[in-house]
């Protein structure tokens, strides 16, 4: 039909209500020597070595930063395997042999409160850096280059919406951590200076609107804002365009505007950071889909293998079936033809769906993926440019604008997918 | 089980083209059905006709355009066969000449004779949509191409309306020469003073097939939007630009002829003809009008002035299917991704104006001071 698609797949309130289960004795732990974002790396151990918890065993080198890569249990560096990342790709992983002592590294203590608001700024983004922190609602940008040294920041928003269907890790952890949520906050407007902290959540998530409404009664500076249902709030610039009521226009950073964006799985990370010192070992995710038995939230130890989660959900159900294997939302998600996968830090979740083939039908200019797109393109028309190999108009079709949200595909009445085209778009147009 | 590899989204929603098509086919069915009732053998033979004629074309030309390549191996018919159409003919390449088939019966005149209803329906489906590639590709809308076709080359011939049956007809023995917009250009705009309005919106009046029962094309429209299987904007923009370019003719006529009221001349606008019929099912057809929010509100702003003027200063006193045609020709120009842009900028809202007072001024001047009405 043709109309703005905004609501995305099947609720989640049902996912919402499940306690998460905690994981944390895997066997063996798998830790990513790359990254999508650093291709290179080094190693400070060799095999056999004993391992502390929270120790720097590695760097990775990208092009424009360098990434520390820390133990997340104790035991024995055993060697390198290969096994899928969340990007879909195959890569090297460090084995590490779980003692199960949680021995901790030298470099975790505590600060007091005192301390942590003494901190300068570029202590904390030091201490930002050195712990590894990056975006853990998926963009794995890492968190300190976010962080202004000297520019003057006004507010700071809490993206807790999780707009991709199924996903509800983000929920729990709100529900269940919400003191390392508020105290992070509150650190990080210490140390920058910010005079006012909105927690973004969906308007229909009224548990959580409660238990902050009561947690946040000494705080006036932070708040609560709801918004509304729809896909792509997530997205920082719908985020920011619905909160508070300011629109960045494409290729700015919401920093220039005065305003700072964290997902939540990320303040508790930087909370960790600034009061122990810690790197992110673990982290809430969803195991979900119509391919699972029992349909569960887990807060595991980074790293972990996916192989030891699916038997506490049950299993897979419908055995004879052929199953898509997601990581991340079942909008952005990237599949992996193997379910031998690791669980990163910035995995959200993991979707197991039953295969469905969608028989493309032709185009019938409906013109719904138009009036979808949060960013204003055209899809079927770059669709039908890159069909008559016109680099021209490609071009000035401008696909470079594409967040590769999904919706184009998603809302296309003929089940052609357009995502794709605009994604070859994207190549074509940086020629 | 295996896992297998697909790029992103994994999830679709519900809806399908062949859906929207079903609806339209619902929401043409109680205009059918009563087009039926009052001439039943007329309407089913045209249907029966022209859907057999598209559907059999549609068919054909999925299997001449999708030729197994030459290659030294024999084929038997049956690998050719599968080879075109498996895949490719699927259910939107059948349901889509059947509305086609429909809207182009309900516009057909009521005593059209049966070769003019072949050869509209030929020339429809070939001209109008399968030259340009087929399902999704036409630039003009096949049933209206069919429709003005016939009634280009067999004029008065094509253009015959049967007497209505007595049980529905109120005013017996009246003359059924023409419909009653083509009695205006031969007795002059009082004649609208003679006119049962009730008689117009039941459909007691000769016109085409399906176009006069208001009624049950308000039942479809009321469906359609309820489904949102038309956009609202081609609709509003549509019927806002008609009615208020008609009204500021009626009043620009009641100063010459002060005994046509002005809402009387409007409703008797909006009444006769197509343009109910052609505004609801014809002109919100989604593979030939624009894509984006601002072009689809020009399109039908186009489409109301040029109905609007064809009605008013045209040979032709049906101006629904030319005018479509017309805008249908602007589509590519309205989509033109150097100008139009998804959201409302100043520079579309300045060409929506100019869209509107432009033809606007136009037909002013030549009401007025054009001779137009005596």
């Amino acid at each position: 039909m043709i109309k703005k698609v905004t609501k995305v797949g099947k609720s989640k309130e049902l996912m919402g209500s499940i306690p998460t289960v905690r994981y944390t004795h895997p066997e063996y732990v798998f830790i990513a020597t790359v990254n999508t974002r650093c291709s290179k790396y080094e190693l400070f151990i060799k095999e056999g070595d004993y391992v502390k918890c929270f120790q720097k065993i590695g760097m990775r080198h990208g092009p424009f930063f360098d990434q520390p890569i820390h133990s997340t249990v104790s035991g024995t560096f055993v060697g390198l395997e290969k096994h899928y990342h969340r990007s879909g790709k195959e890569v090297e992983f460090i084995k590490i042999k779980n003692d199960l002592k949680n021995t901790s590294d030298d470099s975790v203590f505590e600060r007091t409160e005192a301390q942590i608001a003494s901190l300068s700024r570029k202590e904390a983004i030091k201490i930002i850096k050195d712990t590894a922190n990056v975006g853990l609602g998926g963009s794995s940008f890492p968190s300190y280059i976010k962080l202004p040294i000297d520019k003057k920041i006004d507010t700071l928003l809490v993206n807790g919406i999780e707009c991709e269907p199924y996903i509800t890790a983000d929920h729990r952890l709100m529900l269940e951590f919400p003191n390392r949520v508020i105290n992070g906050i509150r650190y990080l407007m210490e140390i920058f200076d910010i005079k006012k902290a909105y927690i973004c959540i969906k308007s229909k998530y009224k548990d959580i609107k409660l238990v902050y409404h009561e947690l946040l009664k000494g705080y006036e500076n932070i708040e609560v804002k709801c918004v509304k249902n729809y896909y792509p709030q997530g997205w920082e610039i719908a985020m920011i365009k619905e909160a508070l009521g300011i629109e960045i226009p494409s290729g700015h950073l919401p920093s220039e505007y005065g305003i700072m964006n964290f997902n939540v799985s990320t303040i508790v990370g930087i909370y960790k950071a600034l009061r122990h010192n810690m790197p992110v070992v673990k982290r809430n995710i969803t195991i979900t889909g119509d391919g699972i038995k029992y349909p569960k939230n887990f807060r595991v130890v980074v790293g972990t293998p996916l192989s030891d989660l699916i038997p506490l959900c049950g299993g897979y159900k419908d055995e004879n079936f052929d199953k898509v294997f997601i990581m991340g939302g079942p909008m952005m998600g990237a599949s992996v033809p193997s379910d031998d996968v690791i669980i990163t830090k910035t995995v959200t979740s993991i979707i197991v769906l039953n295969k469905k083939d969608y028989i493309e039908e032709p185009c019938v200019r409906c013109g719904s993926c138009v009036l979808s797109c949060p960013v204003g393109l055209k899809p079927v028309e770059i669709m039908n440019a890159m069909k008559a190999k016109d680099r021209q108009l490609v071009k000035t079709l401008n696909p470079l604008k594409c967040i590769e949200c999904g919706l184009c595909t998603y809302s296309c009445t003929s089940r052609i997918n357009v995502t794709d085209w605009v994604r070859k778009g994207k190549v074509i147009a940086k020629l | 089980m295996i896992f297998i590899k697909e790029s992103s989204p994994h999830i679709r929603r519900k809806d399908s083209a062949w859906q929207m098509m079903l609806d339209v086919i619902i929401a043409l069915l109680p205009t059918f059905i009563f087009s039926t009732v009052i001439f039943p053998l007329n309407t089913l033979l045209n249907f029966f006709i022209s859907a057999v004629i598209m559907c059999l074309a549609e068919f054909i030309f999925i299997g001449l355009t999708h030729m197994k390549p030459k290659d030294m191996e024999k084929h038997t018919f049956k690998e050719k066969f599968e080879y075109a159409y498996k895949g490719r003919y699927q259910l939107v390449n059948l349901i889509s000449p059947i509305v086609t088939a429909m809207i182009y019966t309900l516009i057909t005149p009521s005593g059209a004779p049966i070769y003019s209803v072949i050869v509209g329906a030929l020339i429809g489906i070939i001209l109008g949509k399968l030259v340009f590639g087929g399902l999704g590709n036409n630039i003009f809308n096949p049933a209206a191409v069919g429709m003005v076709a016939a009634k280009l080359s067999f004029g008065s011939n094509y253009g015959k309306y049967l007497a209505l049956p007595s049980w529905f007809n109120s005013v017996p023995n009246t003359s059924m020469g023409g419909t009653l917009l083509g009695n205006i250009s031969s007795l002059g705009y009082e004649s609208i003073n003679n006119v049962n309005f009730l008689d117009m919106f039941l459909g007691k009046m000769p016109g085409t097939l399906g176009e006069v029962y208001t009624v049950t094309i308000l039942l479809g429209l009321i469906y359609l939007i309820f489904r949102k299987t038309v956009d609202f904007r081609i609709l509003f923009s549509y019927f806002g630009t008609f009615l208020i370019m008609m009204i500021i003719a009626g009043l620009c006529i009641n100063s010459i002829l002060p005994q046509v009221k002005v809402m009387h001349f409007t409703l008797f606008e909006l009444l006769s003809g197509g343009v109910i019929f052609g505004g609801v099912f014809m002109f919100t057809d989604p593979v030939t009008s624009p894509l984006t929010r601002p072009s689809r509100i020009m399109y039908g702003m186009i489409g109301g002035c040029l109905t609007v003027l064809i009605r008013l200063f045209g040979a032709l006193p049906e101006g629904v299917a030319i005018s479509l045609l017309i805008a249908n020709m602007f589509t590519p120009v309205l989509d033109f991704p150097k100008w139009s842009n998804t959201k409302y900028t100043y520079k579309n809202i300045i060409a929506m104006a100019l869209i509107f007072v432009i033809p606007t001024i136009i037909m002013i001047i030549s009401l007025l001071f054009g001779g137009v009405v005596k």
